[in-house]
């Protein structure tokens, strides 16, 4: 456990020392500010837009330090060869990557935790009331976080980089229209689409299901037996992935 | 005793899940001796870097054992006792010098906190880069970088060191500040199994060779027996009417009927030495050359 540990604070270290990483915390934290600017826009609907353009900022942000930093974070040990150094430590291959996916987590809750800090500001400055809904959202974005990035590292395991960011979106794609696909099979007659949406159905993670955004716009409650499933349905992807990459990475050959 | 027992040793590549396997090591046996400097030469090719990602567990062996210490598992235990300094020093360019000793160092888990924060400061007088200790890694030359690497290797006192191509690419300086470090740390007691293709280094480090040749071990054994059965030659150095001449005799008895001629003669007899074989010779004697004519021969 605490080799884990070591690799996920020195994984934090390395991203929060990457300079690309600030310029997307800037252009988060513009994104979010925007939001109190988008929302003057309108006389009615000012919260309401604001909340909007707001949440859709964090989750735009995380998706892609989740995707961009999850396809190079080993990857970028294999090119550089540091991981040949670091295997040769008292460490297993699967803490080695349990450590990297933890330093990466980290510095997705951090951001996360950071942008959600502003817009709580914003909200105030609005008068939105923060409700519990605020939280569930967040963790929903959390959530999907953290599937799209162990999704990109276990295709980083056999994949090159571009490679990896082009099937993640792919699958970030797909996890979001999976229930509208669902629904348009069965109103199809087409054995191939109704094949095709029922594989996508089970193949893929839902996505849109940690989409807990909406209900901050209309002031509802998301059930609690309905988050911890979800966030059940979520954890296990994501484990899943973390399985899969580790079968890989422990019988790959460092050539 | 041996630290570590290399048995039937093999390994092949696919380079394209389409194309054929291309066998890299043939079965290869050989022991790491504890102790003293083991060198493991072999051309480019020969399977230096797969042997020694196999030792580590880089690489997956097709077919063989390797016994550390003892043992055939290659545990966290086993890791503990080793430290390895990989081709190319390719470290976290984000870290400083500090940061990075001591992040390999808790890593290893050997030694306590305070142990630690100690040997790192220890080590980095040692490989003279305490004035760099707050700089970061992305700043440092080849050579401190190669410095800093062989400083990791040590952090947590291993029993082994594997060093591939330890002075590959240093300056002499450079190549002579390492050769000291490889020496005092034989010195402390540290086994060290290095390879290289800088052989006038290895000559003078290693007191013992493996020689890796096509996937085979060609040679193994020490590196002064390796020397001394090519080493047949004696060279006579001698003054001749104030003129300095030398000649070389096959053998120890022509050597010493030449001598008495030369008396004889009224000779001045300055020296007598065994000609020595360089290991650069006999490498390219007896790998490199017969490399190339099997090369040539399969052309046919």
């Amino acid at each position: 456990m605490k080799s884990i540990w070591i690799i996920a604070k020195n994984t934090y270290r390395e991203i929060i020392r990457d300079r690309i990483i600030y310029a997307l915390i800037v252009f988060a934290i513009v994104m979010v500010g925007g939001a109190l600017a988008l929302g003057q826009l309108s006389f009615t609907e000012q919260a309401r837009i604001s909340a909007n353009f707001g949440m859709a900022a964090i989750h735009l942000s995380s998706v892609i330090i989740a995707v961009f930093v999850g396809s190079t974070l080993v990857a970028k040990e294999i090119d550089k060869q540091t991981i040949l150094s670091i295997l040769s430590k008292p460490l297993s291959r699967t803490q080695f990557l349990m450590g990297k996916s933890f330093g990466l987590i980290l510095i997705i809750a951090s951001l996360i935790l950071g942008l959600s800090l502003i817009l709580v500001f914003v909200f105030w400055g609005l008068g939105v009331p923060i409700t519990s809904s605020f939280l569930v959202a967040i963790l929903g974005i959390l959530i999907e976080s953290l599937i799209l990035m162990g999704l990109a590292l276990m295709f980083s395991s056999f994949s090159s980089s571009f490679m990896v960011v082009s099937l993640t979106i792919g699958v970030f794609l797909i996890g979001h229209w999976v229930e509208n696909l669902n629904f348009l099979s069965k109103k199809s007659s087409s054995v191939i689409f109704i094949l095709f949406a029922k594989a996508s159905v089970y193949g893929f993670p839902n996505l849109e299901r940690f989409n807990w955004r909406d209900s901050i716009l209309y002031g509802e409650s998301v059930p609690i037996d309905e988050v911890l499933l979800t966030t059940t349905y979520g954890l296990g992807w994501w484990l899943a992935f973390l399985v899969i990459t580790s079968l890989i990475f422990r019988n790959k050959n460092f050539a | 005793m041996n630290l570590v027992e290399v048995q039937d040793l093999k390994k092949s590549f696919k380079r394209h899940f389409w194309s054929e396997k291309k066998t890299v090591l043939k079965g290869i046996n050989f022991n790491i001796p504890s102790g003293v400097i083991t060198g493991f030469l072999g051309a480019n090719g020969a399977g230096k870097t797969t042997t020694m990602k196999c030792l580590l567990n880089l690489i997956f062996q097709d077919s063989g054992n390797i016994i550390y210490f003892g043992k055939s598992e290659f545990s966290s235990e086993v890791k503990k006792k080793i430290g390895f300094l990989p081709e190319h020093p390719y470290f976290y360019s984000y870290l400083t010098g500090k940061e990075f000793l001591l992040f390999y160092g808790e890593l290893s888990r050997t030694l306590s906190k305070k142990a630690l924060i100690d040997r790192t400061e220890s080590l980095l007088k040692r490989v003279d880069l305490y004035h760099a200790k707050d700089i970061a890694l992305r700043n440092y030359s080849k050579g401190m970088l190669q410095k800093i690497g062989f400083a990791q290797a040590l952090i947590h006192e291993p029993d082994l060191l594997i060093l591939d191509e330890p002075m590959s690419g240093l300056d002499p300086d450079g190549r002579h500040y390492l050769s000291e470090l490889i020496k005092e740390s034989a010195r402390e007691g540290h086994s060290v199994f290095l390879s290289s293709h800088l052989l006038h280094d290895t000559e003078l480090l290693c007191e013992n060779l493996v020689i890796l040749k096509d996937g085979t071990v060609f040679y193994e054994g020490s590196t002064k027996d390796i020397l001394n059965t090519l080493s047949t030659q004696y060279k006579i150095s001698y003054l001749e009417e104030n003129f300095q001449k030398i000649i070389f005799e096959k053998d120890q008895l022509q050597m010493q009927s030449r001598l008495k001629e030369l008396v004889a003669k009224n000779c001045i007899i300055e020296k007598v030495e065994k000609d020595r074989v360089t290991l650069e010779e006999y490498f390219v004697k007896n790998v490199l050359e017969k490399r190339k004519n099997e090369v040539h021969l399969d052309h046919r």
